[in-house]
């Protein structure tokens, strides 16, 4: 029952965050197919850089913030409702409570990963050229390898700060901050959204992405994300209510 | 010693820097009664309980709560099977419908019993399908209760639980802890309502700035406290007033109060040996008692 609770918390934030990031998706997608002047169809393969390049990137920044605001949350956002109380006086241990939320999150970073590119795919394939399936898999690694980053990143943040509207607004801080911080230093291999859109992978006359998957640096991201997770479970032990 | 308490806690302190919220506190709840937590906003009694249930760690001592240690994690969830637990606030899930937060609730505790849910829904007139955050804070104290009440606790912990209801929702509640009672279920509730406490309570615990300052049955109170006012003809001679048993003295005028327990008898004799004009012994109530106890020292 605490996955049934998890989704009722969530649930709301979730499908607008689907139902927006899809919109957004499908939009940028076909008005990128589509000559806004002549109303016709861009055939060229290099046009594909719409949905490859630019649909992939907006998707990552949407998701990203859409990420945030699901992870917003648990014992810290509770303890500023008043309903803590009540969580921690049924038989659970804390890092049960903590374990449901990270696999209801997670399992919702996914579906929003997945279906607006499902809705960009088959945008494209109606209204332009089909993309390939590979294509898609490899920019969907990308994203669900660095961009559990910004996952880790919300609920250690969740876990250390209170207030009901304080976390996210102190994630969407740190998270920009960060971004802006690798950028203005060139140091943007080290930044996840650069490898999570795909950055310094797609080959510039193509739009398409080319090379291997970099497994090891996606790994290295999850590890990243893993060591954020092990030390919001240590925050949430520690924390008194 | 501490297996044979539902409560038991030896030397518990709690500090927030150099604030100490609670020192030294040596609790000792008897099981299969009713006992009253009684002390002044800010006493301690709320981080108290929740020391109790895990959601402090103490800073000094330690303490069990059904036999179950309560700065260790997983003995504490395994207490927390047993224990029912209704905070201050009493705030649930707001987004959760009553009928939801009952189906969520029942399902961590075995002995659930939903006949006794569907009795105090009925009873306390909790609308099934409302979202919580629609509730007024007396319907949301009353759900508080019947998630409490239809898990089928050893130990039902009750923080403020008359705030928010009004006369029919006190006594509602009232007789539900006497039911509990009843069926063999240790009460231990913190109330300002010294009226209701002495009306349900058998036994009273009195915290002040941190630290137990009473415990006792309240049979023994009746018959043990007494309050003796002896009226003098002249300015009355307090300093010979040196008897064991006197708690306090009070001055008023030619007029000595007394809070005296155990042989009153004595220093009624040493008010008649004083000269004292009339002297009248009363029962003592628990508002009198906790008054004394809780002024400023």
């Amino acid at each position: 029952m605490l996955w049934y609770k998890s989704w009722l918390e969530t649930r709301t934030r979730f499908f607008i965050a689907l139902l927006g990031i899809s919109a957004l998706c499908l939009i940028r997608v076909y008005i990128g197919e589509i000559d806004v002047f002549t109303r016709l169809p861009l055939l060229r393969t290099v046009e594909y850089r719409t949905v490859l390049d630019e649909g992939h990137s907006m998707l990552c920044f949407l998701w990203m913030m859409g990420v945030i605001l699901l992870t917003m949350g648990g014992l810290l956002r509770e303890k500023a409702t008043g309903a803590a109380p009540f969580t921690l006086a049924l038989p659970v241990g804390r890092p049960r409570l903590l374990g449901t939320r990270i696999g209801m999150c997670l399992a919702e970073a996914v579906v929003l990963a997945i279906v607006p590119w499902i809705v960009m795919f088959l945008t494209a394939s109606v209204f332009g050229e089909a993309v390939s399936l590979d294509q898609a898999g490899f920019l969907l690694a990308l994203l669900l390898s660095g961009g559990m980053v910004f996952f880790g990143v919300a609920l250690l943040v969740s876990s250390l700060v209170e207030g009901e509207y304080t976390a996210p607004m102190v994630s969407f801080g740190v998270v920009f901050a960060g971004l802006m911080a690798l950028n203005s230093m060139s140091l943007d291999k080290y930044s996840p959204m650069h490898f999570a859109s795909g950055g310094g992978l797609i080959d510039r006359h193509t739009g398409l992405v080319v090379g291997p998957i970099p497994w090891v640096h996606a790994v290295e991201w999850i590890l990243l994300t893993v060591f954020l997770v092990a030390i919001s479970l240590f925050a949430i032990q520690c924390h008194e209510f | 010693m501490s297996d044979s308490y539902a409560i038991f806690t030896d030397n518990l302190g709690k500090s927030f820097g150099k604030m100490k919220a609670v020192r030294g506190l040596d609790l000792a709840v008897k099981p299969g009664r009713i006992t009253g937590f009684l002390g002044r906003n800010g006493a301690g009694k709320s981080t108290t309980i929740k020391m109790l249930l895990g959601m402090m760690r103490p800073t000094t001592g330690e303490g069990t709560v059904l036999g179950k240690r309560i700065d260790c994690p997983r003995e504490s969830v395994e207490m927390r099977r047993r224990v029912a637990y209704v905070s201050e606030d009493k705030r649930l899930y707001g987004y959760m419908t009553v009928e939801q937060i009952i189906a969520f609730t029942g399902s961590f505790f075995p002995g659930w019993r939903p006949e006794v849910a569907e009795n105090l829904l009925g009873e306390y007139e909790l609308p099934r399908k409302r979202k919580i955050k629609a509730l007024s804070r007396g319907m949301r104290t009353k759900l508080a209760l019947l998630l409490a009440f239809a898990r089928r606790p050893e130990l039902v912990i009750l923080d403020e639980p008359s705030e928010g209801l009004d006369p029919v929702g006190i006594e509602q509640l009232l007789r539900a802890m006497a039911v509990q009672c009843a069926e063999g279920t240790t009460v231990f509730f913190s109330s300002h309502q010294i009226a209701d406490v002495e009306r349900v309570a058998d036994d009273v615990c009195m915290m002040e700035k941190g630290k137990l300052v009473l415990r006792l049955s309240l049979d023994e109170m009746r018959k043990s406290y007494r309050q003796i006012d002896a009226v003098f003809p002249a300015a009355p001679p307090e300093l010979n007033f040196r008897v064991p048993g006197i708690l306090s003295v009070r001055e008023s005028g030619r007029q000595l109060s007394f809070l005296a327990s155990g042989d009153t008898e004595a220093i009624v004799d040493r008010a008649r040996d004083l000269h004292a004009v009339s002297v009248d012994v009363a029962p003592v109530g628990l508002r009198d008692l906790f008054l004394e106890m809780v002024k400023e020292r």
